[in-house]
């Protein structure tokens, strides 16, 4: 019996392979395989220098992080304190306006679930996360 | 009544033979396996369902298809099908990367791989081709998913499973759970009976 078991299984695996491969190559440019946010989400330090007075900094980090430095500017709003933070952010955004939010570094996840829920809870356009997040903002103005 | 007494008045009537005795019981226990057999495909159809189900929930964008189902509303689901269009990935990848388990390209692509693969274990059951193959691979995935939603509750971590698509996003840790548990039993008393029914005809 093991076998045949064996060999079913290994026909099923291979018999879902092929729409599987077929469906990522169909969202080839909609999905990124090396990080969470897709390309047209994330913004580069260079990016944001460009953009000037437009943007709104959204520093993501927990509150200790936020008060030993943050970008000039930057509005603290983190998950921890959400609902108590986010009045304070939406009565500083205008339309108009770009968004970029950033945590610690590039392998921090906070950035990336602060800028989801503005778009999703706070239904704002144009928020973008930092590449490299406050260490790349730090190589590049220090 | 003494039996003389009653073949007196019954000359005709014989005693049934151990034969007919044996056929009888053959009989019967025909229908039972039979009974028994339909409720097995019953079972393998829900589970199967179940899994199919999953699968197009990530495949397809079927939220509104399910929200008219779910309303009763027919007239619109024709236009519903009309609209029908591969789901975005994505939010399956986000899913799974929230369990904090795997690396991110290997979570993109099991959000493109595992639907299918949940497609083509779940018609094996229905059509009873590559069944144990599909049996086992489908334990091994609501076992091992299982492990890892105990394991993020645990960790702490908030999260959304992602098991059928949009549908599950605001289910609650002990829903995900029973949910599994009901899926895995179901899957191994399917197992145990094909494996009793092999030793059977052995």
């Amino acid at each position: 019996m093991r076998s045949p078991l064996v060999r079913q299984i290994l026909i099923l695996v291979a018999l879902a392979l092929a729409p599987g491969i077929g469906q990522a190559v169909y969202f080839q440019h909609k999905i990124s395989w090396k990080s969470p946010i897709p390309p047209s989400e994330l913004a580069t330090v260079d990016q944001t220098r460009a953009w000037g007075e437009n943007v709104i900094w959204v520093d993501a980090r927990p509150d200790d992080e936020f008060a030993s430095d943050h970008v000039p500017g930057a509005i603290s709003l983190n998950e921890d304190r959400w609902n108590e933070l986010l009045p304070q952010f939406l009565a500083a955004w205008s339309p108009g306006k770009k968004v970029v939010v950033y945590c610690s570094s590039l392998s921090c996840n906070a950035s990336r679930e602060v800028a989801r829920r503005l778009r999703k809870e706070a239904q704002l356009p144009d928020v973008f996360v930092l590449e490299g997040g406050w260490e790349a903002w730090g190589k590049k103005n220090r | 009544m003494g039996e003389k007494e009653q073949m007196k008045q019954t000359p005709n009537v014989q005693r049934p033979t151990p034969n007919l005795e044996i056929s009888w019981r053959g009989a019967t226990s025909n229908i039972k396996h039979r009974t028994s057999n339909i409720v097995w495909r019953i079972v393998d159809l829900i589970i199967a369902g179940i899994f199919i189900f999953a699968a197009l929930t990530k495949i397809f964008a079927v939220d509104q298809l399910i929200a008219d189902l779910g309303h009763l509303h027919f007239g619109s689901m024709i236009a519903d099908f009309q609209n029908l269009r591969l789901a975005d990935p994505v939010q399956f990848a986000n899913d799974i990367d929230n369990y904090k388990i795997l690396p991110w390209p290997i979570g993109v692509g099991l959000a493109f791989y595992l639907p299918w693969l949940e497609m083509f274990c779940g018609l094996a059951l229905i059509l009873r081709r590559l069944y144990l193959g599909g049996l086992s691979i489908l334990i091994g995935l609501v076992a091992v998913f299982l492990v890892a939603t105990i394991a993020a509750k645990v960790r702490g971590l908030d999260i959304t499973c992602g098991c059928f698509g949009h549908v599950s996003q605001n289910w609650s840790f002990p829903a995900h759970l029973a949910t599994n548990v009901a899926i895995l039993a179901g899957l191994l008393a399917l197992w145990f009976n094909v494996r009793s029914e092999n030793r059977t005809t052995l």
